[in-house]
């Protein structure tokens, strides 16, 4: 008789691959040479960097982990968060606009689209040849997103869609919209569907980019949709699916919310380590100084951890396992250590934090946005809580 | 049909940490790169080659780690892979290295090979021009632009006296400068293609040459010399610059 029959668990790794390396290098090569010469002029002018979106897609990076046959890089999730990481290091805006676009309004399409709808929407939004922009949010329902008011109504092959939508990423700037609304307001998240509509059309009015605290060169605005008429065939997913799909794309945003905090964190701390080095009072380095050493291994070991969380999410999307507690583990994690680092940073330049002479005071800006987009910390404790109850049994 | 073999070299980071500690080098093995100057050769050729028509193979020398690299000249466009590999640890000079490449290229068709003019780690700048007389063919250094024209290579060089225009006949080698251009960033689609074009592996004991030798020998290292600290003089300024004429009289070697 043999007791030989367990399976042998595969052996934990943290080594990346030689492609995921590759990425790794290439993207910090391109973030160096091309992302952060400009970067504080960018959010000063708070110009979206058209510019620097087309060099991305020439390098494949608007379409990481879609599939190749879609116009994709066909990668994975891990080659995704490094990337965005890498662009976070030096510019939160340029990485949350490659961010949004891949995982919510592409990724809602590479999820739920059929044959032709991937051909011809994700196609060109993962080359990098239009942008996407996903309309949820609404001035009265941000995190009770089920609560929105847009309406879909069908009237024989086309739906007739209005509503307005708000705090909408590459809102002025997007070419293809994927746009939440009710097609049946009496059955609650089950009434919800998604639309793939075109900027192009009548009755889509993208509003003007709005003013923010941060994440200034990225593009957030309004979108109103009066009485567009959206093709049946622009229904994305089944009717009544919208919100679950939602819930989805949303669980595969925050790991991307994740690897963007890992990012500013880690600016925050590579710029410190810079400005203790160079910084002399009391004749020595300010870096020599216990109280600014522990700061900086302080913001080291909780990037450290924070991107192991990120890391473990993306792999189980990889693997095809459950990943909804990792991801929003990783978000929220992630998102309060890089706020963290982000004031600690600023704290250890001084005076010259304070200026935009330096990066940090751009990561402290652009940082509080990674605790309140995509579920704010307050919504990931909501959905752990039930997570952990769920897991311990302690709902019956 | 033109055909470019752009040689390679791993070298180590430039920005890595690096420490001397008795005599022996230490460095993080896990930064190792593409010399910038064959970079440079590798974006030459594939930007010739873009325009012309052609075919550009990689070589690089190397242990088994470097592998890496030459897979980064590939993601970069090389069209396909020679790794000749050496063994891991072994310190062998220039000349070894230009040997081997002579028996590897000995057989070899081609119109150009191109080189780094020198690489990052050892600053040498010896192997291309040895290589290109153990071949013995026609040879220009420090390139500064190519062109292509009829099979010919026009090298502007970067000269003592401003730059010099050389025509260079095929077979030819040349070595390039790093301010030729920009090499490109491997592209996401360069990434994956480079996993499926052939790599041809070749045991550097399995070619043979009477080149295939060092004939210098690393004894160590040691800290580059620290600079002596300048003189800070202060007082009233007719003083100091009397003072400070005395001493540009004074002192030899002094502007």
């Amino acid at each position: 008789m043999s007791f030989d029959v367990l399976e042998r668990s595969h052996p934990i790794s943290f080594d990346l691959s030689e492609d995921q390396i590759m990425i790794r290098d290439s993207v910090r090569e391109f973030a160096a040479r091309h992302i952060a010469p400009d970067v504080i002029r960018r959010d000063m002018e708070k110009t979206f960097p058209h510019e620097i979106i087309e060099m991305l897609a020439d390098q494949g990076l608007m379409g990481i982990y879609h599939e190749e046959k879609f116009g994709g890089a066909g990668f994975d999730t891990i080659s995704f968060c490094l990337a965005l990481e890498e662009i976070a290091r030096w510019d939160a805006s340029l990485a949350l606009t490659v961010a949004s676009h891949t995982s919510l309004g592409s990724g809602h399409i590479a999820l739920a689209g059929d044959e032709q709808q991937k051909t011809t929407y994700l196609v060109p939004l993962a080359r990098g040849e239009k942008l996407a922009a996903w309309c949820l949010t609404e001035p009265g329902s941000g995190s009770d997103s089920s609560g929105l008011k847009t309406t879909a109504v069908k009237q024989g092959d086309t739906y007739l869609l209005n509503g307005a939508k708000t705090f909408i990423t590459q809102g002025s700037v997007g070419d293809v919209y994927v746009v939440l609304a009710k097609t049946d307001p009496s059955k609650g998240t089950k009434g919800i569907s998604a639309f793939i509509v075109e900027r192009e059309w009548d009755g889509v009015k993208p509003g003007q980019p709005m003013h923010k605290m941060g994440m200034n060169s990225s593009d957030t605005a309004e979108v109103v949709f009066d009485q567009v008429r959206v093709p049946a065939e622009n229904l994305l997913g089944k009717e009544g699916y919208g919100f679950i799909d939602t819930m989805k794309v949303l669980d595969g945003g925050r790991i991307g919310i994740g690897a963007l905090s890992v990012g500013i964190a880690r600016g925050a701390l590579e710029e410190s380590m810079k400005y203790a080095k160079e910084r002399k009072q009391f004749g020595s380095s300010i870096g020599d100084f216990q109280a600014i050493e522990h700061k900086m291994v302080n913001m080291a070991v909780e990037t450290d951890a924070a991107r192991l969380l990120v890391m473990r999410a993306a792999w189980r999307k990889d693997q095809g396992k459950p990943f909804t507690k990792e991801a929003s583990m990783a978000k929220l994690f992630a998102s309060e250590i890089a706020e963290r680092a982000a004031l600690e940073a600023v704290q250890i330049h001084g005076g010259y934090g304070y200026t935009k002479e330096y990066h940090v005071e751009r990561f402290l800006r652009d940082v509080k946005l990674m605790t309140i987009g995509e579920g704010t910390s307050e919504i990931q404790r909501l959905i752990l809580a039930r997570e952990l109850k769920k897991e311990m049994g302690y709902m019956e | 049909m033109i055909h470019f073999y752009v040689c390679l070299k791993q070298v180590p980071d430039v920005y890595a940490p690096l420490q001397i500690k008795d005599g022996e080098l230490i460095q993080d093995s896990g930064r190792m790169v593409l010399n910038a100057y064959d970079a440079s050769a590798l974006e030459e050729a594939l930007v010739l080659t873009e325009k012309h028509g052609g075919k550009v193979t990689a070589v690089l020398a190397g242990p088994e780690k470097a592998k890496e690299t030459l897979r980064k000249g590939l993601a970069m466009g090389a069209d396909e892979g020679v790794h000749i590999v050496t063994e891991e640890g072994s310190a062998y000079d220039s000349l070894y290295y230009a040997g081997l490449l002579a028996a590897f290229f000995r057989d070899k068709e081609y119109h150009f090979i191109s080189c780094g003019k020198q690489s990052q780690d050892t600053d040498a700048g010896l192997t291309g021009s040895m290589l290109a007389q153990l071949l013995e063919l026609p040879y220009a250094t420090n390139a500064v632009g190519l062109t292509l024209e009829d099979n010919r290579l026009l090298v502007k060089r970067q000269g003592d006296h401003g730059q010099e225009m050389i025509e260079l006949p095929s077979p030819g080698l040349v070595t390039c400068s790093n301010d030729m251009n920009e090499p490109r960033i491997p592209s996401l689609k360069g990434i994956m293609q480079s996993k499926k074009k052939p790599v041809e592996t070749i045991q550097a004991s399995s070619l043979t040459g009477d080149g295939i030798r060092s004939v210098t020998t690393l004894l160590g290292y040691e800290e580059k010399p620290k600079r002596e600290p300048g003189q800070k003089f202060e007082g009233d300024p007719e003083e100091l610059a009397i003072t400070i004429a005395g001493l540009l009289d004074s002192k030899e070697n002094l502007m």
